[in-house]
């Protein structure tokens, strides 16, 4: 190799302590904040002052500030459980990047069961059918496609992809169109808005003092633990674990590969639903953002985190406070609106995709010596 | 003009501990035909790949046209006249023929000739190959392929041409074929080395013969003065005595026969042809044959891994034909296969070895409506294969991807023996270990055997299997070519069993394959 | 007599507009085509076109000249395309993953840069040199041509350069050796490293030139919009992700994506159209006005989602799909 050897090349490493990868993932996170610290100061924002709003979302001297902190877990829970949900299939390495229309379904099954029983029975009766309406209807809206995928081997990627839309646009078409039959649109307003679903579909909460606690945080992380387990400790989980690993061995131990598919399928997507039917009975009505974007958020979160529902469960919090905070420092910052969450939520991703392939591969530099290590 | 074409001298390359080829010295001189013959893992694949530039050898020299040259990528082999046609071919199926040969198309134009099709057909036609340069990659027939990547090597001008296994996939009229191509190239002066461990395709193709044997150069013969005998001789070696023991079992009635069993590879073609046997309790069935000659496709059919086009697999009386690979698992009938990258079939790579040994038992390590995974009894299977195989390993929950070949391999095989199988389909279980392993490998079917449990070993290394094995059944292309008893043959009958050469099932009256204390009631 | 006119007035702003509002479709295929033809599935042409509108509308306003305004659009995309080829071939990251941050990213940027901006931001109408990109070029004598001369040959520049790139790419992918080789990596990149194709070279450029016509793309939607920036909706709002679809319906030929784009623009303006169409043809096209809007912005992606599990189904050896479309590729994995 006189002449041809490259001057570096990648090789791949499989030795990385977790303490090391623990500081250099730490470590890509805090310049991303600091690259968003330049941006903020380019456009003449002092980042000390806007990351201070941010990071403690706007609660400093605050009499509102159990306000604050409300708005925070309304967009934490829906946020985790789907990027838990995502990380089932994930870990199965099956692309559902449907979150967004599968959350969809589930707030449309959702919003129906509670406006068409309105209050005629309890609230807990109700809202049991709403969880479960819309669990059921986002899961099969996901079961579809890995239907395909099994049967034919059709492109998950790109198919979720375009049932994010078509349940959108379904979500505008019951939002926009005033007709007698529509009983998803307010019957007093003259322009057309989502009618405000009755009390028996509201969320229960708990009141400390002024802070109403939404149960469905309690739950969430419920469902973090139970999925932990999931995926950690029993048959399915592990199963998961295999077929992500290597089909062929999969079927080489007997197991029914396109069943396992299928079935994580629904469950993540009836996980989906559910954080939509979370979302609604908490916003009390539907909207044509009703999703806040978790279906895309959660794939960032989820492989922020490796998969791990654990890690989850902080980048989760992380992105939330992230975006929450923005939304209300946008309100001290006119130049700066909600949207430079997206920004500062991106540019970590690439710092740590960039951390995570430091851990990956190694980079080997020409030497004189003319020792290597072949492959074979 | 120099004596050699080209010269390779005290070639040595190794991988890790293994020493894939020493010192080896090789001639090929211009206009003639060289076959290399050995075995596999006898190092003809290392050494090809040494002189195509894949490899780098870690010690020896290369003259090429007498002078000495480094050889450090593809594309300087390419430079230098070398062109290799590969056993997997390196094509690009949606493309014509006269596409995927522009794809290495380096000069200055930007534009793809219009007259490409032309060029290439005239090239083709100037050498003697009927093309069609249109035709599209995936609809040729294999041997078309074959053409096509040789044409494509001459195309920028090679003057020395090395063919990796190249009759593994043509039918007798195709190979034959081939070689009046060969010789034809031959006649233009082109120098040409040909893989392969077939002997009557030496005899009728080659001038000379090299032979290697376990990494090592052993001799280089005229092949007018030499016969499939002597080659045979050079190929396989002497015998070694290994000093494997080899338990004495009562006889037992047969465990598991297979009858008139037929079975297609993933290509389509017939990889196991009418093959019928039987292994009972307490013995070890040998399987000896050449690389790809349905060893693969045997195993994947008894596991239930792959679909058969007829044929009868009875074990205990019982049908398995069509049972699913879990149902077949749950009747005790265990398959480790240890392919060539040692991952490919049976382990989960990313899973640690606590993960890896609950594989195949996970569903019943406890109760069916249990949703939880057992990992306590993953854990001391774990403990006890470690303990047992001493596998080199920081913890049972360290990812098996992380441990060296040797190591991966005891994971395997000790996980199938743990399982308490009734019958064992083991295929290379000794591949790439060190003795120490192989011996203590051994030593484990033994244990096996004398439990009561058959065993069907598929081997590369004909000594060892003379040793362990009660019986050995030989496969030449998906057929079987007898049976013998380890006890009264010779490696010499083998080697002439696995090339063809021999047909036992010819010869003795009776019909081969089935006891005569068969299960199976004929209706 | 008045009311013909009118009938014919009405079909040909429709036929115009099919054009005149979706050619941005087309830049953001033909990009992404060329992009997946070397085996990369970039999901961030909505950022990348975000990012290629932003900045090339600043320039252009700042320097008051188009040409520099589409080279800005041009050099702000192409470092997106810049940053997944980086991230996705040498860093080995997730393709899906990546993509979709750019595309969160993208928008991000484009409403930091835009917002932060804020009073120095003008309207592109306010500069002459800019608004006139978007004025009709009438071609001699084929413009005097009823309907036909008023749809196609009287359209701006950058519809004329979409075709022109769009035909460019069809005959680069089809008749070069750069084409071929690109598309061998796509297919096979084992097999074309084999022959000695530089295979990274290959996916960084063909990235960088994909996102860079995305980034047209994007800088035309400001363009045609004549739009001053708002703070609600990004200009490139949900095309990029129309023309991920588009390349499948156009099954990665970049000149079926003209075709597509025709036939998905057909749409997209019935969305907002129909109704005019309804009154002018109130006898046989009144039914339209009863199709809802919505109706018709679903309707690319339940035709594409159709198309790709038919053509799963068909399972033809055949693919116009590059087989090795979102795998990264390591030559040590051989």
């Amino acid at each position: 190799m006189k002449t041809k050897q490259p001057f570096v090349r990648i090789v791949r490493r499989t030795d990385f302590p977790l303490w090391a990868m623990i500081i250099i993932n730490i470590a890509a996170v805090l310049v991303a904040v600091g690259i968003g610290a330049i941006l903020l100061a380019a456009i003449k924002v002092d980042p000390f002052v806007y990351y201070k709003d941010m990071f403690t979302i706007g609660t400093i001297d605050n009499r509102f500030a159990y306000k604050n902190f409300e708005g925070l877990i309304e967009f934490f829970v829906p946020l985790l459980i789907t990027s838990l949900a995502l990380a089932l299939t994930f870990k199965m390495k099956f692309w559902n990047i449907g979150g967004e229309g599968q959350f969809i379904m589930g707030a449309i099954s959702s919003a129906t069961v509670a406006l068409l029983l309105g209050n005629s029975l309890p609230s807990w009766l109700t809202l049991i059918m709403m969880a479960v309406c819309g669990a059921v209807s986002a899961g099969i809206y996901g079961l579809v496609v890995a239907f395909f995928k099994v049967k034919w081997g059709t492109n998950e990627t790109l198919m979720t992809l375009m049932l994010n839309y078509i349940a959108l646009y379904a979500l505008k078409y019951f939002g926009e169109t005033q007709a007698g039959w529509n009983f998803f649109l307010s019957g007093e307003s003259v322009r057309p808005v989502f009618a405000t679903f009755p009390e028996s579909a509201w969320m229960y909460t708990i009141k400390i003092g002024k802070f109403s606690l939404n149960i469905t945080l309690v739950i969430a992380i419920l469902l973090c633990a139970l999925i932990y387990i999931y995926m950690k400790k029993t048959k399915h989980g592990y199963e998961i674990s295999v077929v992500g690993d290597s089909q062929s061995t999969a079927k080489y131990a007997g197991m029914k590969v396109g069943r396992i598919v299928m079935r994580t399928m629904f469950l993540s997507a009836a996980l989906i639903g559910l954080a939509g039917t979370f979302y609604v009975s908490t916003a009390h009505s539907l909207s044509t953002s009703v999703t806040n974007n978790v279906g895309w958020t959660g794939i960032i979160v989820a492989w922020l985190s490796r998969l791990n529902p654990v890690m989850i469960l902080v980048t989760s919090l992380l992105i939330s406070v992230l975006r929450v905070g923005c939304q209300t420092a946008a309100t001290n910052f006119p130049v700066i609106d909600s949207n430079f969450a997206d920004l500062l939520q991106g540019i970590i991703l690439f710092t740590v995709l960039m951390a995570d392939f430091l851990t990956r591969f190694k980079i080997v530099f020409r030497k004189n010596t003319e020792k290597e290590v072949e492959d074979k | 003009m120099a004596e050699y074409a080209i010269e390779l001298r005290n070639i040595t390359k190794t991988f890790g501990s293994v020493i894939a080829n020493k010192n080896i010295t090789l001639k090929v001189k211009p206009g003639e035909i060289l076959a290399l013959l050995g075995e596999n893992g006898s190092g003809k694949t290392t050494l090809m790949n040494v002189l195509s530039g894949i490899y780098k050898p870690d010690g020896g020299q290369i003259f090429v046209n007498g002078k000495e040259v480094s050889i450090t990528s593809p594309e300087e082999s390419k430079k230098l006249g070398i062109g290799m046609v590969h056993q997997h071919f390196k094509l690009i199926d949606v493309f014509s023929a006269a596409d995927n040969i522009c794809l290495g198309d380096n000069s200055g134009k930007f534009f793809l000739s219009k007259n490409r099709y032309k060029k290439i057909d005239d090239f083709a036609k100037k050498l003697g190959f009927e093309i069609d340069s249109r035709k599209i990659v995936m609809n040729m027939a294999v041997s078309e392929k074959q053409t096509l990547e040789i044409i494509k090597v001459l195309y920028y001008g090679a003057k020395i041409i090395i063919l990796d296994e190249p009759t593994a996939v043509l039918t007798v009229q195709e190979t034959s074929r081939l070689f009046d191509i060969l010789r034809k190239m031959k006649n233009e002066g082109h120098s040409i080395v040909i893989i392969t461990h077939k002997l009557n395709e030496v005899m009728e193709i080659s001038d000379r013969v090299t032979v290697l044997r376990k990494g090592e150069y052993i001799d280089t013969v005229t092949t007018s003065e030499t016969n499939n005998q002597k080659l045979t001789e050079l190929m396989v070696g002497r015998k070694i005595n290994l000093n494997i023991e080899r338990p004495v079992t009562e006889k037992q009635p047969p465990l598991l026969e297979i009858r008139n069993l037929t079975v297609k590879d993933d290509e389509g073609n017939t990889a196991i042809n009418d093959l019928s046997f039987y292994i009972r309790s307490g013995e070890i069935l040998g399987v000896a044959g050449i690389a790809g000659c349905g060893q693969k496709e045997l195993c994947e059919a008894i596991a239930g891994l792959r679909p058969i086009v007829c044929g009868k697999l009875i074990h205990k009386g019982e049908s398995i034909a069509g049972l699913s690979p879990k149902k077949i698992i749950e009747k005790g009938i265990a398959m480790s296969f240890i392919p060539e990258d040692r991952l490919g079939m049976g382990l989960s790579p990313s899973l640690s070895i606590t993960d890896n040994m609950l594989l195949k038992n996970y569903t019943q390590a406890s109760s069916k409506f249990n949703p939880f995974i057992n990992r306590k009894k993953g854990r001391s299977d774990a403990e006890t294969v470690i303990k047992d195989l001493s596998i080199d390993t920081p913890s049972t929950e360290t990812p098996v991807r992380k441990l060296s070949g040797g190591n991966v391999q005891k994971v395997l095989v000790g996980r199938e023996i743990k399982a308490g199988p009734n019958v064992i389909v083991t295929a290379y279980p000794v591949r790439g270990l060190d003795i120490n392993s192989s011996y203590a490998i051994y030593n484990i079917l033994n244990k096996q055997k004398k439990d009561g449990v058959g065993i069907l070993y598929v081997g590369e290394d004909l000594d060892v299997m003379l040793e362990l094995c009660d019986k050995i059944m030989v496969l030449c292309r998906g057929k079987m070519m007898g049976v013998v008893n380890s006890c009264n043959t010779t490696k010499e009958m083998l080697g002439l069993m696995m090339t063809g050469t021999e047909n036992l099932t010819a010869k003795d009256g009776k019909t081969p394959g089935i006891a005569a204390d068969s299960n199976i009631k004929e209706a | 007599m008045n009311i013909q006119i009118d009938a014919l007035n009405t079909v040909t702003m429709f036929l115009f507009n099919i054009i005149v509002y979706n050619i941005v479709l087309l830049y953001g295929t033909v990009g992404e085509i060329i992009t997946e033809k070397s085996g990369s599935l970039n999901l961030g042409v909505e950022g990348t076109m975000a990012v290629g509108a932003i900045f090339g509308y600043l320039m252009g306003c700042y320097t008051n000249s188009m040409m520099i305004g589409i080279l800005f659009s041009i050099i702000s995309a192409g470092l997106c395309g810049l940053l997944f080829a980086f991230l996705t071939v040498t860093l080995q990251a997730n393709q899906n993953v990546t993509g979709l941050t750019i595309s969160t990213f993208g928008v991000g940027l484009y409403f930091f840069v835009g917002k932060g901006l804020g009073d120095n931001f003008p309207a592109m109408s306010d500069y002459s040199a800019i608004s006139e990109g978007a004025n009709p070029i009438y071609i001699p004598f084929l413009s005097d041509i009823p309907v036909i001369g008023k749809v196609i040959f009287s359209q701006n520049i950058l519809v004329y350069v979409g075709v022109a790139i769009a035909i460019l790419a069809w005959v680069y992918l089809k008749y070069t050796k750069p084409g071929l080789k690109l598309r061998a990596i796509g297919e096979n990149p084992a097999a074309a490293d084999s022959m000695g194709v530089n295979i990274t070279l290959y996916k960084y450029i063909h990235i960088i030139i994909g996102s860079a016509i995305m980034g047209i793309g994007g800088y035309y939607m400001g363009l045609v919009l004549r739009g001053s920036f708002e703070g609600s909706s990004c200009w490139t709002d949900g095309y990029g992700w129309i023309a991920i679809a588009l390349v499948i319906f156009a099954s990665w030929s970049p000149a079926k994506a003209i075709l597509g784009t025709i036939i998905f623009g057909f749409f997209n303006t019935l969305q907002s159209r129909s109704g005019s169409l309804a009154q002018a043809f109130p006898d046989f096209l009144g039914w339209l006005k009863d199709i809802p809007a919505q109706f018709y912005s679903a309707l690319p992606f339940l035709i594409t989602a159709i198309v790709l599990v038919a053509e799963s189904m068909r399972k033809r050896k055949n693919k116009n799909e590059p087989s090795a479309v979102g795998i990264n590729y390591y030559r040590e994995d051989r």
